[in-house]
């Protein structure tokens, strides 16, 4: 076997230092973290993609970025506390250092939305890997032709990027709808799980691309509404949560049938997940 | 601040305590990273004053159960350590006796001066955060545990059977040798000790969360056991639980 | 490829200096049965033996592999560990060859892996054609009981002798350097292949379809109820895994230090029968049920590897026949209760 072990190859488990500038409080269980690489360098992800998160002795978890690209000098992970890693990472303060691999996996498709109508179904916590490509389609706002953004979340206490959802409802230029699943005495919006909103607009299925992603039991419901809509499979993409160790394809958890989520995913068209029959 | 650690025992052999004493290389480390307030079979000192507790042994008493609940109720973090504490044990052998017949046989005429009550490990009278498993308790899985707790983390342990460890440590399987093992349900944990050293897996570590155990009877059948061997088989450690019923 | 003859007396003298270039990983017995291990003399070698209780898979991707080790002091710093030790591996049969190829594609696909390749490249592998099949084996039906490539030397037993195929220059070097040999006549290279042709009669099981048939074979019976039967003897124990030469799934792992100062994270083989194995940390478990968790080993040996790798996931050594317990874990009997057999 003569195949040369490049430096690039021999640092693929190794992560790179990255320093926490900001953390935000989301919700009870979720924090927002801001961090910038040691080095200076970029992330240079794609909306969509993943990192391994290292908090080393702890040990690594692979969590979705949250900021668009657009973004220079740092970016952003949106973490529900969990388990092992996560607990830890809720407990770092500013200028504390973790590592970061990655970013790995395919992301959205960002080419062939250009001049599309795009539809954003966020589901929760879903909504965590979907702001980093609705903040790019709304930073080359140009490029891209209608917007709608649903949001729903079970109750208005687990409301994610409350400022985001703001500032997107205020923009004349996105139709934004919202919806929680239990409402309280804060609440004055729509009450109804998220399907509910489907009948409130209206698309063009020949040249609407749609995002759905959410907990695992949204995705059957989500899908039929958009089905319903006539849109057609290649069009409906979506996000999926797996295992994840390697990030980089040799592990073996994160397998969908045949398919690698941490390779081949974690964004799938529906196209591609109906002859997977472990995925939904 | 250093946590304070406990030690206490029940119905046992205390030997988990012995092997924690037994550390020979990381002593000195886990006495500078906790501070030992009460251990019976290694200090003069008590404390009522801790954070976590290693608990040695099995219920069998009702003063037992009292005790157990007072140590509950002061320290923030309870871990049984050890077989008769994390299962009940070979503690548990009596409760297929009545306890009246069980006390005679122990105590004979003195049996009027005792009292017991059929063995039960600790969480089935106190809710406990973590475990320590084995016969005697597995050295490596304590410092795991211990190493966890300092981190604020949860210890990875196996769920998992000894047959994953057994096949790594390269072993021929003991089914292989005209013999038969609790391997294929037992918790993992152990690095297979027993098989790599010529014996059989006796189950000293539980049962992985969900078993097969009626696949594993059949097959402990089929290995030439009867009915009654193969239940006395799975009474040795674990007649606490159902599969032994 | 050109192919050397080596007189058995002097095999022994050849492995007395391999064993003085370093370390030489050869079979030997234990308990009855055969194990790769560490050797210390040729008279401790067997090169006729059916079958290894483990298939060397563990030298490229050992059970338990530090890859990463960090200090935690004021400034964390880690680094990774990748170094091999230099090995020469004696007595490979062509099926465990051809399983080393197909980890050879899957830790070189996308992302080519470190600490596989140090450890790939590092080693020497000297095979030797299994004339005594396991009863469990069924490589004749599956194209794996030779082997063209693989190897740097390839040894065939044609009696006094040993047909040499030599099938690297690594392989060539190690010869010449350390071996006397004659150059093989075309006698002898027939006397090699009738020895390989009479020992692929001997295989006592085989695959009752053919490679290319596989795949269609499992995804047209993805819901049938066969899975679900054998779930319930299913001890999910990992045996049929951990002894497999194709499976390479790894769990990660962090140990520290008590001082909490240091620390090294590793990787453990995992397997996909497992309970927890495709459970993440929120509780979900996209594999819950036994049955499905059985269904996706025999799918990946016969038909996610092929589509992915291009290279078939089961060699048909027979070792997953051998460990099971409850007696499910044949391919042989699988595929032919889904074709329909008995």
């Amino acid at each position: 076997m003569t195949m040369a072990v490049s430096t690039k190859e021999e640092a693929l488990y190794l992560p790179r230092l990255a320093e926490l500038i900001k953390v935000e409080q989301l919700t009870e269980r979720e924090k927002l973290f801001e961090f910038a690489f040691k080095d200076g360098g970029e992330l240079g992800h794609q909306p969509g993609q993943f990192v391994e998160v290292s908090l080393f002795g702890i040990g690594e978890a692979p969590i979705s970025i949250s900021s668009s690209p657009t973004k220079k000098g740092s970016f952003e992970l949106a973490v529900r506390r969990i388990g092992n890693v996560t607990t830890a990472l809720h407990q770092l303060v500013k200028g504390a250092a973790v590592g970061i691999r990655g970013p790995f996996g395919r992301g959205f498709p960002i080419e062939p939305l250009k001049g599309k109508d795009l539809l954003f179904v966020c589901g929760g916590i879903g909504l965590f890997p979907l702001r980093s490509l609705i903040n790019y389609v709304l930073d080359n706002r140009n490029s891209f032709n209608k917007i709608i953004i649903l949001f729903g979340a079970r109750n208005p206490k687990e409301r994610v990027f409350v400022d985001d959802l703001a500032r997107w409802a205020a923009r004349e230029d996105v139709q934004f709808m919202e919806t929680v699943d239990v409402g309280d005495e804060t609440w004055a919006g729509h009450v109804g799980v998220i399907t509910t909103l489907f009948p409130d607009f209206e698309i063009d299925p020949g040249k609407t691309m749609a995002f759905i992603v959410g907990p695992p039991v949204m995705y059957r419901f989500a899908i039929a509404e958009a089905k319903k809509k006539q849109l057609p499979d290649e069009q409906i993409i979506i996000s999926l949560e797996r295992k994840m160790k390697c990030g980089v394809g040799k592990c073996g958890h994160c397998q969908i049938n045949g398919a690698y989520a941490c390779q081949d995913g974690p964004v799938f068209t529906y196209a591609e997940v109906k002859n997977l029959r472990e995925a939904l | 601040m250093k946590p304070k650690v406990a030690f206490f025992d029940f119905t046992g052999c205390e030997g988990c305590q012995l092997e924690a004493i037994n550390f020979e290389q990381e002593l000195l480390d886990i006495i500078s990273a906790v501070d030992i307030v009460n251990f019976r079979e290694a200090m003069t000192e008590r404390s009522d004053d801790y954070d976590i507790a290693f608990i040695d042994g099995a219920i069998s008493t009702e003063r037992d159960i009292a005790r157990i609940k007072e140590i509950r109720g002061r320290a923030k973090i309870l871990v049984p350590i050890g077989a008769c504490a994390c299962i009940g044990g070979i503690n548990c052998l009596k409760n297929f006796y009545s306890m009246d017949e069980a006390l005679k046989i122990v105590y004979g005429d003195d049996a009027k001066y005792y009292d017991t009550i059929p063995a039960r490990p600790i969480d089935a009278v106190v809710p406990v955060e973590h475990y320590v498993r084995g016969c005697p308790m597995t050295q490596s899985e304590f410092l795991k545990v211990v190493k966890a707790l300092l981190q604020g983390k949860r210890p990875d342990i196996p769920n998992y059977p000894v047959c994953v460890e057994c096949k790594m440590a390269g072993n021929v399987c003991v089914f292989e040798k005209g013999e038969t093992c609790l391997g294929p349900v037992t918790r993992a944990g152990c690095g297979a000790l027993c098989v790599s050293n010529g014996r059989i897996c006796w189950g000293c570590r539980g049962l992985v969360d969900n078993p097969n155990a009626d696949s594993e009877k059949e097959i402990l059948k089929k290995h030439g056991l009867s009915v009654e061997q193969v239940l006395s088989r799975f009474r040795m450690f674990d007649g606490y639980s159902e599969v032994a019923k | 490829m050109h192919s050397q003859v080596i007189a058995k007396q002097e095999l022994a003298a050849f492995v007395e200096n391999l064993l003085r270039q370093g370390e030489v990983v050869g079979v030997r017995r234990k308990d009855g049965k055969y194990v790769f291990d560490k050797i210390g003399s040729p008279g401790e070698l067997c090169l006729d033996y059916d079958v290894t209780v483990l298939s060397p898979k563990e030298y490229f991707l050992p059970q338990r592999e530090a890859f990463l080790k960090f200090e935690l002091a004021e400034a964390i710093k880690a680094e990774p560990i990748t170094q091999a030790q230099r090995r020469i591996i004696l007595g490979v049969h062509p099926y465990d060859i051809k399983a080393i190829q197909l980890m050879d594609a899957v830790f070189s696909k996308d992302n080519p892996d470190p600490n596989y390749f140090r450890k790939r490249e590092a080693a020497t592998i000297i095979g030797v054609d299994c004339l005594n099949p396991s009863p469990h084996a069924f490589c004749a039906s599956v194209g794996t009981a030779t082997a063209e490539s693989g190897f740097d030397l390839l040894l065939t037993d044609i009696g006094a002798e040993y047909v040499v195929a030599i099938g690297s220059a690594k392989g060539e070097e190690l010869l010449q350097k350390h071996a006397k040999t004659r150059d093989a006549s075309d006698g002898d290279l027939s006397k090699g292949k009738t020895a390989r042709d009479e020992a692929a009669r001997k295989y006592q099981l085989s695959a009752p379809v053919s490679l290319d048939q596989i795949p269609r074979l499992l995804e047209e019976n993805y819901d049938h109820p066969l899975w679900e039967e054998l779930a319930q003897k299913c001890l999910s124990c990992g045996s049929c895994t951990m002894v497999c030469p194709t499976c390479v799934c790894f769990d990660v792992q962090e140990d520290v230090a008590l001082t909490l100062t240091t620390g090294e994270r590793y990787r453990q083989w995992d397997s996909c029968l497992l309970e927890d194995f495709a459970k993440v940390a929120t509780g979900e478990n996209f594999r819950q049920h036994r049955s499905t968790r059985l269904r996706h080993r025999y799918f990946r040996k016969g038909k996610y590897m092929m589509e992915r790798f291009g290279i078939q996931g089961c060699v048909g050594c027979g070792r997953c026949i051998t460990a099971c317990l409850a007696e499910i874990a044949s391919p042989v009997d699988t595929y032919s209760r889904l074709k329909g057999g008995s």
